[in-house]
């Protein structure tokens, strides 16, 4: 029972962090209808920004976040008004904007590659150890991220729930060009999403890399978070949580107790099951009312 | 139409001179250069591999031809990245062969991007020397013959998991390993297998086996599994420093303690400030430390230069640098010119020639080092410790 409990923490806190990214990708597909593939690079930028910023400046954690969410919010703004506004105003098929962003997101990793280096990089200890209830370990780090991502999820909720740009948001999500008729500044609503996608993937970002290691190539994965994304119901931010905490612990419990060797394997060929019984995600019939 | 007529003339001489340069790009214009080739990862998820590689051999290119080349012939290195992918690397070896006109490759490091190269090597006559490649099948094809153009600076994998075997069971008495290791890599899968295979002759057991896929960060299931087998080792043979970082890391994390051993792969300066604390008192095998004294001085002038610390990677691709200036100087002294089937059978038959590292001869029949000492390294106030030095005879 502790091997399962012990399991069962590993793959929450690793669906923790899949959770944050695959909310950023909900968001900017309920919207705009496509997947944004250049949140590695928001990604890299948020860990190397709190890495620099502890490392370089002397900045406390809180700091470093704070710096960490402003430059990556800044890319994402930098990057939905150069590379997506453009072909939105072309009304360029939807595939175009998808390749837009790989694109954008091979330049940054690449040019991070080339400014940084290649070495992974040492997160300057922040709560390392772990607390021990009955019998299981708890990382201090994975609760830390845990519980912030919590909070962060819960303003982002209470911001698109209880307030008037919030409604703006919903009412794009609803129908971007029936809002956009009825008064919605749709620019304006693009850049409140990819300012909240540039929040989310600095938190993902910083926590990832305090958690593991700061390197060019750690939004590889976001890949995870996509399906994360797409098992819940891609376009529903509960699906995009719900679905990534699935992903998390349906890892951990398959390399636990089938084969860690098999585990991609299996993971992707119930993501492959999920999809043939639910094609919108397991909360897709929800779409009318997803946030 | 004239403004159509204009366009298409431009376009026909943009044409014309992007064809033109096409081939002059490829032409062996050159007749005093001796152009060779780097295959590296200069990117991807493992990047560190090649950059500081790179550096270093940019660094002694500089070097050599400032004092005037070799025979009065200036070195040409041509660098292609391979991003530690077998595609990438068989396109850059196939592009340096036929359109550059190489007269030998250094390189790539990792064995799955190696072993695809030896029929391009061997179709183009043009000699490769691998640098940290350890799979057998690198140099040697199925049915054990050689592969007449492939040659590798670094040790193979068979005598480095029968030297961690034996070290294992005989000098620390260990009689129950467990192995977390890369499935996709063939430098991983080839340790665990002559390991378990002298380990078990021994009287030994392996009592778990957990895998996992490149780029993996998250390892608590798999040290969780073996952590319930009890071993009283646990042995990671990874190239790649990240993973032994993260898997010690998460095993003090999750409470559990074991006997870390490993393999060369991990020998990189920033394991240490990543994990130096988690392996103290680990043991890995290695053909070299970049703690050894010969290479104090050369690292002091890297880091200086260049700001990144370096490691053992510089230092296989700069012995099979030396390896082919020794064979181009071979070429041109007994031909007078550049030939590269000649620094192949030059490389072949070199006896005790002194490379970076140390002197070299290749064996002919397996073109490997021949009787190249393996060392056993400790972490101690992170840093490298030699423990102990196998010197086959």
């Amino acid at each position: 029972m502790t091997f399962f409990l012990q399991q069962l923490v590993s793959g929450i806190s690793i669906g923790a962090i899949y959770s944050l990214l695959a909310v950023g990708y909900a968001l900017v597909y309920s919207v705009y209808n496509f997947t944004n593939w250049a949140f590695d690079a928001f990604m890299v930028t948020g860990a190397f920004a709190a890495f620099y910023g502890i490392t370089l400046f002397f900045m406390p954690f809180a700091v470093a976040i704070v710096f960490s969410i402003v430059m990556t919010v800044g890319l994402a703004l930098f990057v939905e008004t150069t590379a997506y506004r453009p072909l939105r105003a072309r009304q360029a098929p939807r595939l175009f904007m998808m390749i837009s962003a790989m694109g954008a997101s091979l330049a940054a990793v690449n040019l991070a590659n080339i400014l940084f280096g290649g070495a992974f990089r040492k997160f300057p200890d922040i709560a390392t150890g772990a607390y021990r209830i009955a019998g299981v370990s708890v990382g201090k780090m994975d609760l830390f991220a845990a519980a912030f991502s919590c909070v962060v999820l819960s303003l982002l909720w209470w911001f698109l729930e209880r307030t008037k740009l919030g409604l703006g948001v919903r009412a794009s999500a609803l129908d971007t060009v029936t809002a956009g008729i009825m008064g919605v500044n749709n620019n304006k609503i693009a850049l409140i999403i990819f300012g909240i996608s540039g929040v989310l993937s600095a938190v993902a970002g910083v926590f990832f890399g305090a958690k593991y290691a700061v390197f060019p190539y750690l939004g590889l994965v976001t890949i995870k978070a996509m399906i994360g994304s797409i098992i819940g119901g891609i376009g529903s931010l509960v699906g995009a949580v719900l679905g990534s905490l699935l992903l998390g612990i349906l890892e951990t419990m398959i390399s636990s107790y089938v084969s860690s060797v098999y585990r991609d394997l299996i993971s992707f060929s119930i993501l492959v099951l999920v999809l043939l019984f639910f094609p919108s995600g397991l909360m897709g019939a929800k779409r009318v009312d997803k946030l | 139409m004239p403004r159509l007529r204009s366009i298409r003339n431009k376009i026909g001489a943009l044409s014309l001179f992007l064809g033109c340069a096409a081939v002059c790009s490829a032409w062996p214009w050159s007749k005093d250069e001796i152009k060779l080739g780097f295959v590296a990862q200069v990117t991807g998820p493992d990047s560190y591999v090649g950059q500081a590689a790179k550096l270093a051999l940019e660094d002694r290119v500089k070097e050599v031809n400032a004092k005037g080349g070799i025979n009065g012939k200036k070195i040409n290195l041509i660098i292609y990245d391979s991003r530690g992918e077998s595609t990438d690397a068989v396109a850059a070896a196939k592009r340096l062969i036929t359109q550059d006109g190489v007269v030998g490759i250094i390189g790539p490091e990792w064995s799955g991007a190696a072993i695809p190269l030896g029929p391009i090597a061997e179709a183009g006559k043009v000699p490769i020397i691998t640098t940290t490649a350890s799979n057998i099948k690198v140099t040697l094809n199925d049915n054990g013959s050689v592969k007449p153009y492939m040659f590798r600076t670094c040790f193979i994998d068979p005598y480095q998991g029968f030297a961690l075997a034996n070290y294992a069971y005989k000098d620390l008495g260990k009689r129950k390993a467990a192995f977390i290791y890369d499935v996709g890599a063939a430098y991983s899968a080839g340790i665990l297998q002559y390991f378990e295979a002298e380990f078990t002759r021994l009287g030994g057991k392996v009592v778990a086996k957990e895998g996992y896929q490149a780029n993996d960060t998250e390892f608590r299931a798999q040290i969780s599994k073996v952590g319930q087998a009890a071993p009283d080792c646990l042995i990671v043979p990874t190239a790649t420093y990240r993973d032994i970082a993260l898997i010690s890391k998460q095993s003090e994390a999750l409470g559990l303690k074991f006997q870390f051993l490993g393999v060369d792969g991990w020998v990189a300066d920033e394991l240490l400030a990543m994990a130096g604390k988690e392996l103290e008192g680990c043991y890995l095998t290695s053909g070299l430390s970049t703690e050894d004294a010969q290479f104090k001085d050369y690292n002091a002038q890297f880091f200086a230069k260049h700001h990144i610390k370096c490691q053992i990677y510089a230092y296989y691709a700069l012995d099979a640098m030396y390896a082919l200036e020794y064979a181009a100087k071979v070429s041109l002294d007994k031909t007078g010119k550049v030939d590269s089937a000649t620094m192949k059978n030059a490389i072949e038959n070199m006896k005790d020639v002194q490379l970076f590292t140390s002197k070299l001869t290749f064996e002919p029949n397996t073109h490997n080092p021949h009787n190249k000492p393996i060392s056993i390294l400790t972490i101690k106030n992170s840093k490298w410790v030699t423990v102990k030095t196998y010197k086959p005879e």
